[in-house]
């Protein structure tokens, strides 16, 4: 069995790995499997955004499967489908043996995951903030994408690339078709580069490597969706039972990832199994085996005291309000630019699990985790940083991608309409405003019908006293939808002489310049 | 055979454009300017043909007909570049790329001619993966057998291109590795250029800070327009757009002609190509500065030229 879970194990994380693989443009308008999928699978989020919109997204029912499997078996999601929780296991085989008896044993410090759900639901209530960062699913699809994914790339590349460059032809005559092979089916298109891509690589690969300390150490003390589904593993009816003769040997707990007690210790806890079947496939004795039984109450113990209770209620109730004490929510950051179809910054909070499939997906890279322009709250949801990458006029994937509809997915026709900022000509630094010398990039580049940038053409002399047409930009504000193609293509490529604040974004109709704006239609 | 002996072959007049391409540096404003003013005559090779009336395919068949033929412009085992524009997203019915169907035909016949291999990019302004499959072109280049690819940032190669302007800049190593260029521009309104054409398409074979050449178009365009000698030129005008290009969107501000310019002078045919928005080419100052440079010429009257209705 414990062969079996380890194939259904290779077989999930593939399944993971080929989603957020396909997770970007694939040629079509409309985005095919992406790693979405996997949060679906997320009860945490289906429940917690049930909690905090009252509303759910028919797709997050599929996490009534994973309810439903931890209800009758137990924590099988754990240990059999969870892709950190795989990582995880692979981390455990790469961390120090031999393995303490000691570690196979409920420690108390493991109800302390019961304590992170607490806070997490009841913040839940005001904001899926705290739960985006801590959830498991959203944390390696976050980690990954941003991270540790762009570093793996950039390996392969430069490998690649150093052979093409430096290598005799006949061994880029063999590399280059497998390159060209891994571009069109595994790497983005182009090298993806992400602001705090480090910061999240590192504290990904810290967690995995806490291993070293206690095996699963992450699903042991910390993860929230192991705390639920132990909470609703209770009535599952698949039980560990000793069924021949234990010599006390100890080489199950040695096999234990999570600290389960098998045979030994204060005895089984079904709250901390993730059903690995280590201990039965180790035991000399044969001496144990699950079958099913009628729960026991010994089994499902959660041993969350009601002074730990209290105080992570108090954590929950207590994160929100401190996280909003924030101004940004009522003086956003001008360059807090959202994607098309994002919903008014306070529901878009409520909504937004950070799992970064928006950033992923996005064309042209502009779509960049915040740090602090969003408030605490908002860190590592999505911004538009135009220099980096411009919103792409007829694209409407992140709202495709986006899990819980913090990014709504829009029609084509609603998408071109959606003003998500506005750009200012910055004069001082504009060649035809400051230098009298023409340029014209960002009218060329401006994608709206009817150009959001125009010229106004002037008489002009230049440095040899001839008389010639200046054309000096100006914005269209009626027209402006905020892309920000003309600040990604701007010549003057260190500080953009045009470039785009938030100001007058549709989903905040407060927030808009003109005394009458003109309709959108 | 190479591009020499193609050269012995083919008439005086397309030579005398080719052998600027073998050396764009020869200072040859003067003398081919007067080469084309004797070929106004009867005998003076036929630089550019005028086919309106009919589908793409059909006016470019008759095009290559009155010119003599694809073998004049592609040689057996060729290895072909055809540069078409697919710089923005957008549609085909939206005329801010070139007409696929055209593109197609146009690779066809190099095929038809005995070319080894055709290939067609474009280094777009939209992303390249929307702009390839919006623009209809990938699929109907690679329907006629082309090998379309996505610029590779790695093949670009600095290029002393000893221009007006253009000096030192990163050029497409495909578009100077191959033995014949066709360029298939499509006509649009330009905010600073005014128009674009042919000349304006060489900027998706170079590489960035592209987006200065607008600082100073008119000698960019000429310099480019030196720099790179199409064996063909086929500019269509199947539909213009005629304001807020050169992306446009709104199919308003689009007009059906149904109508090619193909040839081999490539500054004749934007000085044709102008006509189409009811300007006159000596109105552009690039094709001005390019008449200057001897890449080709502005004054249609010293150009022998005909115009093909086809049904």
């Amino acid at each position: 069995m414990a062969n079996l879970r380890r194939i259904s194990q290779v077989v999930f994380i593939l399944i993971f790995f080929f989603l957020l693989v396909q997770t970007q443009y694939q040629g079509r308008d409309e985005i095919g499997y992406p790693v979405r999928l996997f949060l679906d699978l997320d009860p945490l989020f289906a429940g917690l955004l049930l909690l905090s919109t009252f509303s759910l997204k028919p797709i997050l029912l599929l996490s009534l499967i994973t309810v439903g499997l931890s209800l009758f078996l137990g924590r099988f999601f754990c240990g059999w489908g969870c892709p950190f929780g795989t990582l995880h296991n692979t981390a455990r085989e790469l961390a120090r043996r031999p393995r303490k008896l000691e570690h196979g044993l409920y420690g108390k410090a493991q109800a302390w995951k019961y304590a992170v759900l607490v806070a997490v639901v009841l913040s839940a209530l005001f904001s899926m903030s705290l739960l985006g960062v801590m959830d498991p699913l959203s944390l390696t699809v976050r980690s990954l994408s941003l991270g540790i994914g762009p570093s793996l790339e950039l390996v392969v590349r430069s490998f690649f690339d150093g052979l093409y460059a430096y290598a005799p032809g006949w061994v880029s005559a063999v590399s280059e078709p497998v390159y060209r092979f891994l571009r069109d089916y595994v790497l983005a298109f182009s090298q993806p580069h992400f602001l705090q891509g480090a910061f999240l690589g590192v504290i990904f690969i810290g967690l995995l490597a806490l291993n070293v300390a206690k095996s699963r150490f992450w699903c042991r003390y910390v993860c929230p969706l192991g705390a639920l589904l132990a909470v609703l593993s209770k009535p599952a009816l698949l039980r560990l039972e000793m069924i021949g003769q234990c010599d006390r040997c100890g080489k199950c707990a040695r096999s234990c990832p999570t600290g389960a007690s098998p045979a030994l210790g204060d005895g089984w806890r079904k709250a901390e199994c993730i059903y690995c079947w280590n201990c039965v496939e180790v035991c000399p004795t044969r001496a144990l085996s699950f079958v099913f039984a009628r729960p026991q109450k010994k089994d499902g113990r959660v041993d969350l005291s009601r002074r730990n209770f209290v105080w992570s209620l108090g954590a929950g109730l207590v994160a929100v309000p401190l996280m909003r004490i924030s101004p940004s929510l009522a003086r956003p950051h001008p360059k807090l630019i959202r994607p098309p179809g994002a919903r008014p910054e306070k529901e878009f909070l409520e909504r937004c699990v950070k799992c970064s499939e928006c950033m992923r997906v996005c064309l042209t890279n502009g779509l960049q985790p915040t740090l602090m322009e969003a408030g605490l709250e908002g860190m590592w949801s999505p911004q538009l940083v135009p220099r980096i990458g411009y919103c792409e006029y007829s694209c409407t994937l992140c709202g495709q991608v986006c899990p819980t509809g913090a990014i709504e997915k829009l029609d084509l026709e609603t998408k071109r309409k959606t003003v998500i900022g506005l750009a200012f000509v910055d004069r001082n630094r504009c060649l035809p405003h400051a230098m009298n010398i023409n340029c014209a990039v960002c009218e060329e580049q401006c994608p709206t019908p009817k150009k959001a940038i125009v010229f106004k053409d002037t008489e002009a002399v230049d440095g040899n006293g001839k008389k010639f047409t200046l054309k000096l930009p100006y914005v269209v504000t009626e027209l402006c939808i905020g892309c920000g193609i003309c600040e990604n293509k701007c010549p003057v490529v260190d500080e953009p002489a045009i470039y785009v604040t938030n100001i007058n974004e549709s989903r905040a109709p407060a927030r808009s310049l003109l005394l009458a704006p003109k309709s959108m239609s | 055979m190479d591009r020499r002996e193609f050269l012995k072959v083919t008439g005086a007049g397309a030579a005398s454009l080719a052998i600027a391409g073998l050396d764009p540096l020869a200072a040859l404003s003067a003398e081919k300017q007067a080469v084309a003013r004797q070929a106004v005559g009867k005998q003076a090779p036929l630089l550019f043909v005028v086919t309106r009336g009919g589908s793409p395919d059909k006016n470019y068949a008759a095009a290559l007909k009155a010119l003599g033929g694809m073998s004049k412009f592609v040689s057996r085992g060729d290895v072909v570049v055809v540069k078409p524009n697919i710089g923005w997203d957008r549609l085909p019915e939206q005329a801010a790329n070139t007409d696929p169907t055209l593109v197609r035909a146009v690779v066809k016949s190099c095929y038809d001619a005995g070319a080894k291999k055709v290939k067609v990019f474009d280094y777009p302004c939209n992303d390249p993966r929307r702009t390839y499959v919006r623009s209809g072109i990938a699929e109907a280049a690679k329907s006629a057998g082309a090998e379309v690819s996505f610029v590779d940032e790695r093949k670009f190669k600095q290029v002393d291109m000893k221009g007006t302007v253009l000096k030192t800049w990163p050029v497409y190593s495909e578009a100077l590795d191959c033995d014949r260029l066709i360029n298939v521009p499509v006509a649009k309104h330009h905010g600073s250029s005014r128009l674009t054409m042919a000349l304006k398409n060489w900027m998706g074979v170079i590489g960035d800070p592209r987006g200065r050449l607008h600082q100073d178009f008119d000698h960019s365009l000429a310099d480019l327009g030196r720099f790179f000698r199409p064996s063909l030129t086929v500019l269509d005008a199947t539909r213009i757009l005629t304001a807020y290009g050169p992306q446009g969107g709104d199919t308003k501000d689009v007009r059906t002609l149904n109508t090619l310019v193909v040839g081999t002078d490539q500054v004749a045919i934007d000085s044709y190509g102008t006509s189409f928005f009811g300007m006159k080419g000596t109105q552009m100052g690039y094709l001005v500065e390019a008449t200057r440079l001897g890449v080709g010429q502005v004054d249609l009257s010293k150009v022998r030229h005909s115009v093909i209705e086809v049904s």
